[in-house]
């Protein structure tokens, strides 16, 4: 059987009028009552999610939320003051190493399963570490995001090292965003 | 995702609600100047926040905007004639003063006080440029009338319309605070709309279909930059402002009219979109004004005699499958205004955001929702007046702007974020 011949213009072809319509066939199903009808699947895999603290401001808030009910969500740390035997990799920028619940690993480690990574950091950014994981980052895929805490001139600095690497900023003084915006991307 | 009682909260304006609480403490617009046009002229039916209105203007040129319903039988006043000095309902000729204030009760001797005791609720309705805007909150706390700049200039600078949008407020106002659709929805809009093309700023947009956001709170409430690559050590910025409760601007381009919407909740499942465009420091051209009358930029066509759009639920929005194969409109829909409107209502009345999967690039949205919250609960638990009630927070602008990599939108654009008398909008 041909298929009908699709309208030539903006206007419903003429006989449109004469075909059953249904109303999940047409913008009228965007009604609450079609709206029971949606498939009601389940929640999809979550986003491997790491927070990573630039700073120790950024670290005590990181801290608290990493006693909340997570899905798979890692929080991780930098420590700028600690030197060890990575130092020297430290300064190439090309791996750090981050301090986690269970010990300290490393970046590149930590970004094998990951999907997206949110650094937080505040007046006492750790830029290093942003540049180190916006270019890890960017090397392989994972959506980056930042949350600067703090407001004005006393985050300039957090801003523009972040801002090279984080595809999404957002600054406030609101500690709870950084929860807002986990729980609202499924973390 | 969303839990549904915050869904709930955020959508719901009726009276007593808390979101209809927060929405009672601004001015918020209720008709076009137009509707009322003279003294003594037809009553207008207005529903708002799910609340039944009549907007009338009496003999003496006054605004009133009160119950729609005669107080003594529940006949609507719609029905009425607009006399000297009030509307009469035209059952029983019970008749009304612009303050609700019952001023006659015909079946009452003539030296009756009875119409005294009875006073239907009402609202103040103010003109502040082609806008009447109604204040539906407590009177003692009643604010200073809007200023933003829209309404402000001369009136041969400024055009708005108004449209009716058949979806809950929020997802029509989350669209104007998320950026990130116009490079895909209103691709066509950039390259062709008479209101649009033409500006540089619509070659950075197409070229860099991945832009970087920036959220940063602002005073009155949030402020959305948008970068994207422009030549060598620089970015294109787009700042978006969004003002409490409603109120968003575009960021501009070339030498166009500026244009925003302010999102006004009918009830739960219905809002009115005021859009506008308007130059802070020259007229709207004719050529100009012929195309937002015609639908273009960000109006829309109509129903005649309606504020519906032409291109709605019952026909599809004339969806043209050839056009958007042709690759002359990304969805196959015309005009800005109803590419965004087709799909906010395709997402349903009220947008089940439990089951939404948002992105970090969505944080604009995030954060919005997160500011109505807190206001609407520090409103309910604290009285906290909440952001946008000061004018001051009215006076703002977008920006668009070509920076060097390193400076600060924020920082560089502050003066360009202001509304300054006289001083032309920053546009690239």
């Amino acid at each position: 059987m041909p298929s009908p011949r699709p309208p030539v213009s903006g206007k419903p072809p003429s006989d449109m009028a004469m075909r059953p319509t249904l109303l999940n066939s047409c913008a009228w199903a965007a009604t609450a009552a079609e709206a029971r009808f949606r498939i009601n699947a389940a929640p999809q895999a979550p986003r491997a999610s790491r927070v990573v603290a630039l700073d120790a401001g950024a670290a005590d808030v990181v801290r608290e939320l990493a006693d909340q009910p997570w899905r798979g969500t890692r929080f991780l740390s930098y420590d700028a003051s600690r030197s060890d035997g990575h130092g020297e990799l430290d300064r190439a920028l090309t791996d750090i190493v981050l301090d986690a619940s269970d010990g300290r690993v490393r970046l590149s480690e930590e970004l094998i399963d990951a999907d997206f990574i949110m650094m937080v950091a505040t007046a006492g950014y750790g830029a290093t570490a942003a540049t180190a994981i916006g270019n890890a980052c960017a090397l392989r895929g994972i959506m980056t995001a930042g949350v600067i805490l703090g407001r004005d001139h006393d985050v300039d600095a957090a801003v523009t090292a972040l801002r090279p690497h984080a595809r999404v900023l957002l600054v406030t003084n609101d500690t709870n965003d950084v929860a807002e915006i986990l729980s609202a991307v499924g973390a | 995702m969303l839990r549904q009682d915050i869904n709930e909260l955020l959508t719901q304006t009726g009276p007593g609600t808390a979101m209809g609480d927060l929405f009672r403490q601004y001015w918020i617009p209720a008709l076009l100047a137009d509707e009322l046009p003279e003294p003594g002229c037809p009553p207008v039916r207005v529903k708002l926040l799910s609340e039944r209105m009549i907007a009338f203007r009496d003999s003496d040129g006054r605004y009133g905007l009160m119950d729609e319903f005669c107080a003594h039988r529940g006949a609507s006043l719609w029905f009425g004639n607009n006399e000297v000095g009030g509307l009469r309902c035209a059952y029983h000729g019970w008749k009304y003063d612009v303050t609700g204030q019952c001023i006659e009760v015909p079946s009452e001797p003539d030296n009756s006080s009875f119409c005294t005791k009875v006073k239907l609720t009402a609202y103040p309705l103010i003109r502040v440029g082609a806008v009447l805007w109604t204040y539906m909150g407590d009177p003692a706390t009643q604010p200073e009338p809007p200023e933003f700049e829209w309404v402000t200039v001369p009136s041969e600078q400024t055009y708005t319309s108004k449209r009716w949008q058949e979806s809950n407020w929020l997802q029509a106002l989350e669209g104007g605070i998320d950026s990130s659709h116009v490079s895909w929805l209103h691709s066509d809009g950039l390259r062709n709309d008479p209101l649009f093309k033409g500006s540089k700023g619509n070659d950075y947009n197409l070229n860099d279909m991945r832009p970087f956001f920036e959220v940063v709170e602002s005073d009155g409430g949030l402020l959305v930059g948008v970068r994207r690559n422009a030549e060598e050590g620089y970015y294109y910025w787009r700042i978006t402002p969004w003002v409490m409760p409603a109120f968003t601007m575009v960021p501009p381009r070339g030498d166009h009219p500026v244009h925003g919407h302010f999102w006004v909740p009918i009830d739960d499942e219905n809002c009115w979109v005021f859009t506008f465009d308007y130059l802070p420091t020259r007229a709207i051209t004719e050529a100009e004004l012929t195309a937002m009358k015609e639908g273009r930029g960000v109006h829309n066509e109509y129903v005649p005699g309606t504020f519906r759009p032409l291109q709605n639920k019952d026909n599809d929005y004339l969806m043209d499958r050839d056009a958007q194969r042709r690759g002359e409109t990304f969805s196959g829909i015309k005009g800005i205004a109803m590419q965004d409107a087709s799909l906010q209502e395709s997402m349903g009345p009220i947008v089940d955001r439990t089951k939404e999967r948002l992105v970090s690039a969505d944080s604009g949205i995030i954060k919005a929702r997160r500011k109505l919250v807190q206001a609407a609960q520090e409103l309910r638990d604290e009285g906290t007046v909440p952001p946008g009630v000061d004018t001051a927070h009215h006076r703002i602008r977008s920006v668009s702007i070509v920076l060097p990599k390193e400076e600060s939108f924020l920082e560089s654009c502050r003066d360009a974020l202001t509304a300054t008398p006289g001083v032309r909008q920053t546009s690239v």
